[in-house]
Order: structure tokens, then C-alpha cells, then sequence
């Protein structure tokens, strides 16, 4: 029985993971100082992020892949009773973690694209989106971006907490494998298989293309490509020259 | 004896309150929806800057709108309709302190919007643009002397 120090957590995983921390006080300090620029470039920025681990979620290394950890209510309760004990360590997210994880990331989607067609009272400092709906739905989409924010925040209360527990109750590090990627593990466990660069490239190129072209109002349906703008960039008044 | 007092009191200042607070001025809620009206207008015409073909009826329809809701601002403002009437307000009370500049800048606005709808009905994309900067313009020139300025 030789100890096993495996990677758990590969370099996407945990790049995307602390940018949320990072940004998330971020997005939410520019927003309440208005600083709207950097909040959507920011938000623009999370965008891209949680359209990568989507689709990481689905092509990435096992660990990070939806299909290998999300799980329902009989493996959850099974996990509970059988959680005190370490001799069968789960790699990667147990069941109960990964409701976390679920609730995080459809939170983070919800709120990014609820951004999207936000708007201030005047209209004024809006989503890309935002000219595509009308201005009830875009005034509901900013409330809803208020009360998402809050249910976010909850979560990740919640999502510190747990962690805090596990370290102090069950003796379980989950912070350094987070940053580091691996864990060591007392009794034989398989090697994750860890996606290779190129794919981590490839669907990286993918996110900064959604995001870009989000920001941009969908063109061509919704918006003209930036490339196509009839009028010479002069005689488009800017939003903030309104209100 | 003093219990009576005191209710008799109550009795008196309870319908003050709540007439003061069912029936404020209709300024307040005219004004509101005035400029609600005039705020989606403009959402509606710089949505169709943005998108990939303007409706140009969709900025007529619009541009009337602004035309006619700029003209009713002047007179949404009657005195005591300001901050400290008990009604939650962004008015500052330059409005009523700065009579003259604050009339120079509703007329502003009406100029402008009537510059709009004349350049609405020409059709000249370009000509409409200028002339909704300029509408712009006008707005932020009251807001940003007669308006509680956001949080």
C-alpha cells in the first residue's frame, strides 16, 4: 500500500477557479462604485472563464468533467454515511462537493448572462445585449442581477464554510491541492487522466471567441460587425453622451 | 385625563399624515412616468444605432415621443415638489434656487428632441445621430446640474 501523490486538479481548473476568486470581489466593487467600463470588461472577462469551464466540463481532464462527478441523491446519501471514513477517498469531487460546484457555476452563468441585458435607471450604462430587449425586460434583468448577486454570495459563504469544516473536523486540506493540483492519498488510487495543452488552447480559443462576440452585440444578428459601421466612428454619439 | 389627550391628539395628526401621504402632488408622479417615457424612447432609438439594420419607423415613433414628453418637463416642477416634500425625489433643489438656468436647459431639451423628430423624418442616418447626440447632450446637461447625482 504505497501512497499515491496524484494530480487531482489540473492547471485549467485552478486558473479558472481562483480568477472567479479574484474577480468576483472585483465585479462587485466596480459596480458598487460604478465603474462601469471595467465592470463589463471585467464581467466580459468571467464571461469568457465560465464559458471555458462549461466546456471543459464536457471535453476537460476527468476530474473536471460533469459526467464523472455529478451525481444524484442515492450516491450523495451513500457518500454521507460512508464519508468519515478515508479508506475509500473519492478523486476529484465527492457527490456533495459537486452540488456545490453545480449551484456555483449555474449561479456564475445565470448572473454573467443576466449582465448582458442589464441596465442603469437611464438606460444608459447597459449590457451588449441590452438593445436587443425591451425596457421592462432589461429592467428585470438588472433587478435579478441585484438578487443572483446575493444568492452567489450566500453560496459561497457556504462554499468557504464547508471547506473550513472539513480542514478543522475532518482534517482534510482541500485549499493546498487547489493551488498546487495534487493531493496525496494513503491507499492506491488511479491517476486522473489530465487533458493535454493543446485542448486546454483550443477551447480557451473558443471561450475569448464567445466572449468577444458577445460583446460585440452577436453580429450579425444582432449588431453590425464592428469592421461594417456605416457612419464614420465620429458621428455615433456614445451612450454616455446621453443622460 | 392625559391618555385622552394623547389620543385625542393621534386622532388629529394620523389623517394629516396619511392625506399628506396619499395625495402628494401629481407633479411627482407625472414628472416620473415623463421621463420613464422619454428614457425608453431614447433606449429605443440608440438600440436601433446598434443594431445590424435602424428601423427608421421605430426612431420616428421615438423621436415623437421625446418631442412631446421634453415639452411637458418645464411645468413638472411647481414649487414644493422638491427634496423635504416627503416624497422620495433625484429634483435638486437648484431647480427652484436657479429658475433661469434651469428653464434655459428644459428649453435646451425641447430644441433639441424638436431637432431630432425634423431629422427623424429627413431619414439621413447620419443627420439623426448627430441630432440624437445632441438630445443626449441636453439630458446630461440637467442631470448633471438639477439631478441627485447616483449612488
Amino acid at each position: 500500500m504505497a501512497a499515491a501523490k496524484l494530480v487531482v486538479w489540473d492547471a485549467p481548473v485552478r486558473i479558472v477557479h481562483w480568477s472567479f476568486v479574484a474577480l468576483l470581489p472585483a465585479l462587485w466593487w466596480t459596480a458598487e462604485t460604478r465603474q462601469m467600463d471595467l465592470h463589463f470588461t471585467l464581467g466580459l472577462t468571467m464571461l469568457g472563464l465560465v464559458t471555458f469551464r462549461l466546456v471543459w466540463g464536457v471535453v476537460g481532464s476527468g476530474t473536471a468533467r460533469f459526467s464523472r462527478f455529478v451525481a444524484g441523491p442515492k450516491a450523495i446519501a451513500r457518500y454521507l454515511k460512508s464519508a468519515p471514513d478515508n479508506a475509500n477517498p473519492v478523486v476529484g469531487h465527492n457527490p456533495l462537493g459537486a452540488l456545490s460546484v453545480v449551484a456555483l457555476l449555474a449561479l456564475l452563468t445565470a448572473q454573467v448572462s443576466l449582465g448582458l441585458f442589464a441596465q442603469d435607471t437611464d438606460a444608459v450604462d447597459s449590457g451588449p445585449l441590452n438593445h436587443l430587449v425591451s425596457w421592462d425586460t432589461a429592467t428585470a434583468a438588472s433587478e435579478a442581477h441585484g438578487i443572483v448577486f446575493n444568492v452567489l454570495a450566500a453560496l459561497i459563504i457556504l462554499h468557504v464554510a464547508a471547506i473550513v469544516f472539513y480542514r478543522i473536523v475532518r482534517k482534510n486540506d482541500l485549499v493546498t491541492p487547489m493551488i498546487s493540483g495534487r493531493r496525496t492519498f494513503a491507499s492506491p488510487v488511479a491517476q486522473p487522466v489530465l487533458a493535454s495543452w493543446a485542448k486546454a488552447a483550443g477551447v480557451a480559443a473558443i471561450a475569448v471567441a464567445v466572449a468577444v462576440w458577445i460583446s460585440f452585440g452577436v453580429p450579425p444578428w444582432g449588431a453590425k460587425f464592428p469592421w461594417d459601421e456605416t457612419a464614420p466612428a465620429e458621428d455615433v454619439p456614445s451612450v454616455d453622451s446621453y443622460m | 385625563m392625559k391618555k385622552l389627550y394623547v389620543i385625542a391628539a393621534s386622532l388629529m395628526v394620523v389623517p394629516a399624515i396619511s392625506a399628506f401621504a396619499a395625495n402628494p402632488n401629481p407633479a411627482f408622479k407625472q414628472r416620473h412616468q415623463n421621463f420613464e417615457a422619454m428614457g425608453k424612447a431614447m433606449k429605443g432609438i440608440f438600440d436601433e444605432f446598434k443594431k445590424p439594420s435602424a428601423n427608421l419607423a421605430t426612431i420616428k415613433a421615438n423621436s415623437a415621443v421625446l418631442a412631446q414628453s421634453a415639452k411637458k418637463v418645464g411645468g413638472h416642477f411647481p414649487k414644493g415638489t422638491g427634496p423635504g416634500a416627503g416624497v422620495k425625489t433625484e429634483a435638486l433643489p437648484a431647480i427652484w434656487e436657479k429658475p433661469v438656468e434651469f428653464k434655459a436647459a428644459t428649453d435646451r431639451l425641447v430644441t433639441a428632441t424638436a431637432g431630432l423628430q425634423a431629422a427623424a423624418a429627413t431619414g439621413d442616418m447620419v443627420k439623426i445621430k448627430a441630432a440624437a447626440g445632441t438630445v443626449g447632450g441636453s439630458c446630461k446637461g440637467c442631470h448633471d446640474n438639477f439631478r441627485k447625482p447616483k449612488d
